[in-house]
């Protein structure tokens, strides 16, 4: 207990805060070495596809390739319809992105702002949908599908994608919160329900529009099992779909595969890293609703 | 009929009643205060005048039309919002010009309107900044030519200083004054403040669990209040409550009796009750330092608190009747301690029976 | 607010019109004639005859069913536990960092799980590639020799595993990171001042402050992997794919390969009471757990 000790409490914090500091320090490390093992896939992949298709078959591991050549990507782009696929892929990511956000906003809106007959019912068959898992009806899309003659188009293909309880919910808790002096300014400047929401909620955030707008494309983009059941036609094939044609059509030419799984995953994989943020945030407020 | 008046109405939440068979009257081109505590239903009556609430019994009439059911865009009232209601994504001279952007309105006549709007509340060079870079009283500024733009008939402040802080708010208070020799519209403006009320309304509607306590100038309020509850709540420092008892009656002079022993005696203005317990209200102005003992005092008592305030001294005096405050002059000589005798001014003395009404 | 009433029906209507017709026409409609076909012997395409409860008797002593539950049930075992952990130890790496070293580091983490699941399967066949996939080299040494993993019973549903937890991971990593951001800082300061090791801080603050995300986590992870499908298709193809077979890729097969629609509805609606049966299960388990 003496003070006169001056070694003693205030050396002891010194070494601890030294031994702190350097399990810190190791921790780091080993956060930085785990995101390098966890990227291998992807680099890995990349490196392959800039190689020649001989350099992947070599005995050996060799991490970077000889002399980097885009040829496996210019062999995909000229002897299979991945052009083609990019095509529908685009043309329905985006058809659905929009019809189905657009629609989720309508609806979303509507349940929030606006009292009307089977208000509740529509609300709780929502929520209760994420209970049906989607892969039990593809049975169902794909019958339907096939009897108003739409297997093989694109509009078979957007059609069962525009299901999206998440979207709506989130507009609708979105709605919610908003103070209600907001709607009752636009109210008595004269608004209509249809400007309160075009012009005054979304407006207002036009960040949570962006954000559904990006995780809906993407979902979209990598959906595999409804594109892959409704079309057999290969120039009707969304990208996702038709690459796992390619691995079978190029067998062991590995680089041109691999160039073709990369040209697949760029859009999306840039989508994420110039919309961070977006797409985060889009992940925690769906997630928030599914809790 | 007035310019604005409810006729008998009630406002009902499922089964709470919040407002009972109100009827008012606000003159055109006046400056009405909507004045009362929380919960009083100051804003719901305000809000019902706008159309945001339904009336659940009774008429609305603005301007001669029933406008009960109408909806509150086609009333020809326009609302300036306790937190301002400004829209985040517009600037300044998109705010204002909304409601004519939603007609639609053509582009030139907006812009004349903005600029008009601007000039008058000094907007002028925040046209282009967003709600998010402007201070509170500018922001204010905005909701009000926000509303001033649409040209209404009747305007409506649902307590729009409550946010600013106290230098602020004397500020807008006397623009808004400005504001009203301006344009003369008419104003109804809601507030729990009652200096508010006080300095900037032509009339007063007091209201005390949605029933109008009083109506009136205010002056009238002040120096005639019609109960306990509009004498308590009007003035500052607020009036002093005595109990005493009725020891006879003269026609309107009534003799009562304070806890001490001392008598006095004051005219009441209605016809006295045969109460015998009754309360007398004397503001702290009217009660008057004199020395201790001496025939005329009402109470005696010692001197607690002293609040020097440079143009007026508060004294907190406890008596045998309660503790009172007394309000002097700046530069009142007293102590802690000191045992002074009050006299009343039994001019503006009143008295109060059980029910609260002024007798 | 004063409004017209029917008016406002009407624009409810006219707002809420064309979710309600796509969502009744291709959600409510097909969950109906789900059940409905489950009763039916009928094809994939066509008319079919009424016959009651056979098609659960059949499903009930129908070995590849069992078969598909235990798959299904083993992949979950695999993925929900496992990679809900790998999920909060990333999170708690990551959540240490600042700045763009914590936004790179999360990016490598969370890249995967933008990617489509095709190109995961091209990546990771690539790398388990029997004789020049990088993975071998790690394999190899261990085993004595290298292993064809895709067709390698005990191998298979692992690997499946592993890729699964890499491609899904971000969802999670990103939960637990709000999670934890949202624990106030004060406490770890508190317990920095009382002297608490990592561990102690651990255990005591923030496993029990996160644990409302953790059964979150775990939640949406099992009601996702009983639905599996994807990845064990593709890897399986060309295999013995009734050894690994999951319940989805049943319902599949039955559909699509033995055109017999009304059975696949049977498994279909089997699956669908699985998932809700295990959800509700699971959510109160945790939520009870969590209250003591």
């Amino acid at each position: 207990m003496s003070s006169t000790d001056m070694t003693s409490p205030m050396a002891g914090n010194r070494k601890r805060s030294l031994l702190v500091d350097i399990v810190g320090a190791a921790i780091t490390l080993l956060t930085i070495v785990a995101a390098v093992i966890w990227f291998f896939p992807v680099a890995w992949a990349i490196l392959t596809s800039l190689k020649t298709d001989d350099e992947t078959v070599r005995p050996g591991f060799h991490l970077l390739p000889e002399a980097p050549t885009f040829n496996g990507y210019l062999f995909v782009l000229q002897h299979s319809d991945i052009g083609i696929w990019y095509l529908n892929s685009t043309i329905t990511s985006v058809t659905v992105t929009v019809v189905a956000v657009f629609m989720a906003a309508c609806a979303g809106y509507a349940i929030s702002q606006l009292r009307f007959p089977g208000r509740l019912l529509l609300w709780w068959t929502i929520l209760a949908s994420f209970m049906v898992p989607g892969s039990a009806l593809i049975v169902n899309h794909f019958i339907i599908m096939a009897g108003v003659k739409l297997l093989n188009s694109h509009l078979g293909i957007i059609l069962p994608m525009l299901i999206t309880p998440v979207t709506v919910i989130v507009y609708k808790q979105f709605f919610d919160s908003l103070p209600r002096e907001f709607r009752e300014a636009a109210v008595m400047d004269g608004a209509n329900e249809f400007q309160l929401l075009f012009r005054v909620f979304l407006p207002m955030n036009w960040g949570i529009t962006t954000a559904l707008a990006i995780i809906t494309f993407i979902g979209a983009w990598n959906t595999f099992l409804w594109p892959f059941l409704a079309v057999q036609n290969e120039k009707m094939m969304t990208v996702t779909v038709g690459i796992t044609a390619v691995q079978d059509a190029f067998g062991v030419a590995y680089a041109r595969t691999l160039a073709g799984a990369v040209m697949a995953g760029l859009p999306v994989a840039l989508a994420y890293l110039l919309f961070q943020r977006r797409v985060t945030q889009a992940i925690t407020l769906s997630a928030g609703i599914k809790g | 009929m007035s310019y604005v008046e409810l006729q008998n109405v009630t406002k009902r939440y499922g089964n709470v009643e919040v407002i009972n068979n109100l009827s008012l009257g606000i003159e055109e081109g006046s400056f009405t205060a909507l004045l009362g505590p929380s919960g009083c239903g100051k804003s719901t009556m305000l809000r019902m005048i706008a159309g945001l609430e339904e009336i659940t019994g009774g008429k609305c009439f603005i301007d001669g039309a029933d406008v009960t059911d109408m909806p509150p865009a086609k009333r020809g009232v326009a609302m300036v919002f306790q937190n301002y209601a400004l829209y985040p994504h517009l600037t300044v001279g998109q705010n204002i010009a909304f409601s004519m952007s939603l007609a639609p309105a053509p582009k030139a006549l907006q812009e004349s309107r903005v600029a008009e709007v601007a000039r008058m509340l000094q907007l002028e060079q925040l046209l282009d900044r967003r709600p998010a870079q402007l201070s509170g009283g500018q922001r204010q500024r905005v909701a009000i030519g926000r509303a001033l733009v649409r040209e209404p008939k009747v305007f409506l402040f649902d307590e729009p200083l409550s946010n600013l802080d106290a230098a602020l708010r004397s500020q807008m208070r006397l623009e808004l004054a400005r504001l009203h020799q301006q344009v003369k519209t008419t104003m109804i403006y809601v507030t729990h403040d009652q200096i508010e009320a006080m300095t900037l309304a032509d009339k007063i509607v007091v209201l005390d669990k949605g029933v109008i306590a009083q109506t009136g100038s205010p002056l009238e309020l002040y120096n005639k209040p019609a109960n306990k509850f509009v004498a308590a709540f009007i003035g500052s420092p607020a009036m002093n409550f005595v109990p005493a008892d009725v020891a006879s009656r003269e026609g309107n002079a009534v003799t009562v009796v304070f806890a001490g022993g001392n008598r006095e005696t004051i005219t009441a203005r209605n016809p006295a009750t045969a109460d015998k317990h009754i309360e007398i209200g004397v503001r702290p102005e009217h009660l008057k330092l004199v020395a201790s003992g001496s025939g005329n005092a009402a109470f005696e008592g010692t001197v607690s608190i002293i609040e020097q305030l440079g143009n007026s001294t508060l004294l907190y005096v406890d008596t045998a009747a309660g503790p009172l405050v007394v309000e002097g002059e700046g530069n009142l000589k007293a102590a802690t301690g000191d045992k002074v005798g009050l006299a009343i001014d039994t001019a503006n003395a009143h008295l109060f029976g059980d029910d609260g009404k002024v007798l | 607010m004063l409004k017209n009433r029917r008016n406002e029906i009407l624009v409810a209507a006219v707002l809420v019109a064309p979710f309600v017709i796509i969502y009744g026409w291709l959600f409510v409609f097909p969950t109906v004639q789900m059940v409905y076909l489950s009763f039916m012997n009928a094809p994939l395409i066509g008319q079919g005859t009424f016959t009651g409860l056979k098609n659960y008797q059949r499903l009930f002593a129908d070995k590849i069913f069992a078969g598909a539950i235990w798959n299904t049930t083993y992949f979950v075992i695999l993925t929900v536990v496992p990679g809900t952990a790998v999920a909060l130890g990333i999170a708690l790496m990551v959540t240490r960092l600042k700045g763009w070293l914590q936004s790179v580091i999360l990016s490598a983490f969370f890249l995967p799980y933008v990617l489509p699941i095709t190109v995961v399967y091209l990546l990771w066949d690539w790398m388990t590639n029997l004789q020049f996939g990088v993975l071998q080299y790690v394999i190899e040494p261990i085993v004595g020799k290298p292993v064809n993993v895709w067709r390698t019973i005990p191998w298979f549903m692992p690997f499946a595993a592993l890729l699964t937890i890499w491609w899904t991971n971000g969802f999670s990593i990103l939960l637990f990171l709000a999670g934890l951001r949202n624990i106030p800082k004060e406490l770890f300061e508190a317990a920095a001042l009382d002297g608490a090791t990592r561990w102690q801080v651990f255990s005591r603050i923030t496993w029990p402050l996160i644990w409302p995300v953790t059964v979150l986590c775990l939640t949406i992870q099992l009601i996702l992997q009983l639905k599996i499908f994807d990845q064990v298709y593709l890897f399986a193809q060309g295999g013995a794919t009734q050894k690994t077979m999951v319940l989805v890729q049943y319902i599949y097969e039955q559909a699509f390969q033995k055109n017999a629609g009304g059975y696949a509805a049977t498994i279909a609606v089997a699956l669908f009471v699985i998932v809700v049966a295990f959800s509700i299960l699971q959510y109160q388990v945790l939520r009870i757990r969590g209250a003591r």
